[in-house]
């Protein structure tokens, strides 16, 4: 299954605002992603509970993974959101 | 995520920081109420409440289940003198975008602790059947009970 393992760029780490940011986005995706914390919880990453349950703080490394026809496409977008700090924007 | 560190949601949430019965106009009035709540706890500066609603205008708190978890900005941090949470319970609903919230879980927090609360949280949410039956508590009790560790997520 298509992965990427990114390091969270936001300084609040994934919550709030960039958690918010991130699972609108998965949702968006049109393939369901999967979003794992580096303890190797995995949670579905359209769900803003799911995300914030995992606790992840900045610098932490996660991996999204997907799939479908458009997974590569779409793990892509969400890699770059995860590496971008997203409370900045 | 390191559990072992962190607080107990229950350790943080005063019994006169659990209000059951509120009424708000909307959003921006169930904000000031929790933020009020915050207040009264001493655990905030007046201004936490600013940088709340400006959290909220950044982007929405709502979480899903019938529940917003309105919290400062990360500039807000320095109007926080303890970690502190507060649950208001509004029966009658409050419209939070199109959405309709039920509860309100006020979080102030120093550092990242907000990171560790906010997991803890998120993982009651999880259970629908918890998430439920927060929505529908009617004494401080119920509330401590629901928001209590669950020794299987251990």
């Amino acid at each position: 299954m298509p992965e990427r393992t990114v390091t969270v760029a936001s300084s609040v780490g994934l919550h709030a605002r960039p958690a918010s940011l991130f699972s609108q986005a998965a949702a968006k995706a049109g393939v369901p992603v999967t979003l794992t914390s580096a303890a190797g919880k995995s949670v579905n990453a359209a769900s803003i509970l799911g995300v914030l349950s995992l606790g992840i703080g900045h610098g932490e490394v996660v991996t999204i993974s997907a799939e479908g026809d458009d997974a590569e496409t779409a793990l892509d977008g969400l890699a770059e959101m995860l590496n971008t700090d997203l409370d900045k924007e | 995520m390191s559990d072992e560190t962190a607080p107990a949601l229950t350790a943080l949430l005063a019994e006169e920081s659990i209000r059951l019965d509120e009424k708000a106009d909307d959003k921006e009035d169930a904000i000031r109420q929790v933020g009020a709540a915050l207040l009264q706890a001493g655990a905030i500066d007046a201004s936490y409440i600013d940088a709340m609603l400006e959290r909220e205008r950044s982007v929405s708190t709502f979480v899903g289940e019938g529940v917003a978890i309105p919290h400062g900005t990360l500039a807000g941090k320095d109007s926080v003198k303890k970690d502190a949470l507060v649950v208001l319970r509004f029966p009658d609903g409050v419209d939070w975008d199109g959405n309709d919230v039920r509860v309100c879980v006020g979080i102030a927090a120093r550092g990242n602790g907000h990171i560790a609360l906010l997991a803890q949280l998120a993982t009651v949410l999880l259970d629908p059947d918890r998430a439920a039956a927060l929505r529908a508590a009617t004494t401080s009790d119920e509330v401590y009970e629901l928001l209590k560790p669950d020794p299987e997520d251990e």
